[in-house]
């Protein structure tokens, strides 16, 4: 369509209701027609009450049912349908950014130190369980109420839920639609970061974008920041296989013809559609708290070594964000007001400024929109804008998205040294798994720059920041 | 037992290939690879023995939801698989016990957590006498 869109007509395939539409430029375009996602962007393409177009944002890359990086809205009062698949295995997985009151040059000197304490300090990787316990009775009330029932237990305070997507807790959420096993799965693990690309960074700003924004976000050049990524753990992955397994016969019940079992659906209305929405949102309560308790051990650790007793207070969140959940909102459709359930899979939220749901102090800005990158390059911090509201139902990319297998990775590694080539570059890693580091090198992924570029350059973001890191802990 | 099984790449993930003369030995040789890539079975003890039983609308379905509740016995029950054997198989149902051990980190290496074992891409058949089965897990 132009140097960033690239349109899939209706009618490649059978069955499409809407266009394919990906964002994408030149230079990726050859790795995202190779990687699969295309033929995926057109198979979501055939979703009932799909509205718009079935999309893809530039850090597209091959996935289950959805590819990572498609959006997909549909109608709910029109024969809209919730797929757990556009959502993926990991509910609500997402990113939480935190500033300091330290800056580059005081952590510099530290660097590897800090790194080995808070690896030591923060539960990472297989099997790793986490230091708080809850009971099932406090464990329903996280699946219900998310980050406020942590606010109750002194876990969190009013300010981590403000600067939380949805505060931190999605309405609607049923404990007791998510199974024993999901929560028997998930029981040690709220507050563990996983394994796989889930990480903590300490970074620094290396790049501001608008002074103005970074300002109200009370961010400036050098500024040390946290980075967290991490999702509903065991929990949210026994979601998504419950709801892939209980939804087999809904297709065949409601009429609707799939081109791939993968993205099993449901209408919003019905009560499998009700029940998946349920389970999902307890889910993604789940994922906030988790991310939560992360900060917290985050900001204790940070605290002990700095011998600070007002670090951990100073260690102050900025924005939580999901990247893969499914919501109920409203957005304009062709002039018309429709109540859609907006699919995000490897997508974050982008809205615009003005938006009632962002915390007062954003709202004239547009929402932040953190992506990170890859462990050697940069993330960013964005901004939601008008465009994205009117063009991708308020959603931009989510990360840089990868390139090479796992596998691909660790034979591209044998022979050298990740860590010490990191080191070389300023930047300390440790990995709990012999093959961590291996695996998430830099290289198995797009160019994150690149990425954020093409978003920037469709309109539906707009830079604040970029960080660079520091420190590593990958699970 | 002449069933073999393999892994091979997928972006982001790992998928298994399995060829055998029996569906139990398919199952079998599937599940048995899947524990390998989690805990390797080398290291695992056969001290005591739990049951798994599934349904599902047909074989490729049962696949995936056999291979889901051994996975289930792994990582939900924390119970460290040496060997599994099919005791019963049709087409919609299959039955097996799996030999093994409580799961102890110091004891057993865990390599990997399986988010799930999916659909996409999902083949599970009889072809002229001889299972195959690719099935596709989420790391």
């Amino acid at each position: 369509m132009d140097a960033n869109r690239w349109r899939i007509p209706k009618g490649s395939q059978p069955g499409m209701r809407v266009d394919g539409l990906i964002f994408s430029s030149a230079e990726l375009i050859g790795d995202v027609i190779s990687g699969g996602g295309p033929k995926q962007v057109a198979n979501v393409a055939a979703l009932p009450g799909i509205v718009g177009a079935s999309m893809a944002m530039p850090d597209i890359h091959w996935g289950y049912g959805f590819p990572i990086g498609g959006v997909a809205a549909t109608d709910v009062d029109d024969g809209g349908v919730v797929s757990p698949g556009g959502v993926g295995y990991d509910i609500n997985c997402g990113v939480r950014m935190m500033r300091s009151n330290l800056d580059a040059g005081d952590v510099r000197p530290h660097i590897s130190k800090l790194t080995e304490h808070l690896f030591a300090d923060i539960p990472a990787g297989v099997g790793v369980s986490g230091p708080f316990t809850f009971s099932s009775k406090e464990m329903r009330k996280i699946l219900a109420c998310g980050v406020e029932h942590l606010i109750s237990c002194g876990l969190a305070d009013a300010s981590d839920a403000e600067a939380t997507e949805s505060s931190g807790c999605l309405g609607g959420a049923d404990a007791d639609a998510v199974s024993p096993q999901a929560q028997k799965r998930g029981a040690d693990q709220c507050g563990t970061l996983g394994a796989g690309n889930h990480f903590v960074e300490i970074q620094y700003v290396d790049e501001v974008y608008d002074a103005r924004a970074a300002a109200v976000m009370g961010m400036k050049l050098g500024q040390v920041t946290v980075m967290i990524h991490s999702g509903s753990r065991g929990l949210g992955h026994q979601v998504c296989g419950d709801y892939l397994k209980s939804l087999r016969s809904a297709p065949g019940k409601y009429g609707i013809e799939l081109p791939d079992r993968q993205l099993v659906c449901a209408p919003v209305k019905s009560s499998e559609g009700q029940q998946y929405l349920a389970a999902m949102r307890a889910a993604a309560n789940f994922a906030w708290c988790n991310r939560q308790l992360l900060a917290v051990q985050v900001r204790k650790s940070m605290s002990q070594f700095f011998g600070a007793r007002d670090t951990d207070a100073r260690i102050t969140q900025v924005y939580d964000v999901a990247h893969n959940i499914a919501k109920i909102e409203t957005h304009t459709v062709t002039g018309r007001r429709r109540r859609l359930c907006v699919h995000r899979k490897g997508a974050t939220r982008a809205f615009g400024p003005g938006h009632r749901e962002l915390p007062a102090c954003l709202r004239p800005l547009g929402q932040p929109v953190l992506i990170p990158g890859d462990m050697g390059t940069a993330s960013y911090v964005l901004l939601g804008t008008q465009t994205a509201m009117d063009r991708t139902f308020g959603s931009a990319c989510h990360g840089a998205g990868r390139v090479m297998s796992r596998k691909q990775a660790i034979r591209h590694a044998q022979g050298r040294r990740i860590d010490v080539e990191l080191a070389r570059a300023g930047i300390t890693a440790r990995a709990r798994g012999r093959t961590g580091l291996a695996e998430e090198q830099p290289d198995a992924y797009k160019d994150i720059d690149a990425v954020v570029e093409c978003v920037c350059s469709v309109g539906l973001a707009s830079k604040v920041l970029r960080l660079i890191p520091m420190g590593v802990i990958k699970g | 037992m002449s069933g073999r099984c393999e892994t091979f790449d997928h972006t982001a993930d790992v998928g298994l290939s399995a060829h055998a003369d029996s569906p139990e030995e398919l199952l079998e040789v599937l599940a048995e690879c899947m524990c390998d890539q989690v805990c390797p079975r080398k290291n695992v003890a056969p001290d005591s023995e739990r049951e798994i039983s599934v349904e599902a609308p047909d074989f490729e379905a049962l696949t995936v939801d056999f291979l889901d509740a051994v996975l289930g016995a792994i990582q939900i029950d924390r119970f460290a698989v040496a060997s599994v054997k099919v005791t019963g198989v049709t087409q919609t149902s299959a039955s097996a016990e799996l030999l093994g051990t409580d799961l102890d980190p110091r004891r057993h290496e865990i390599l990997t957590e399986i988010k799930a074992v999916t659909y996409h891409e999902l083949e599970a058949l009889e072809r002229g006498g001889q299972w195959t089965a690719r099935v596709i897990l989420d790391l």
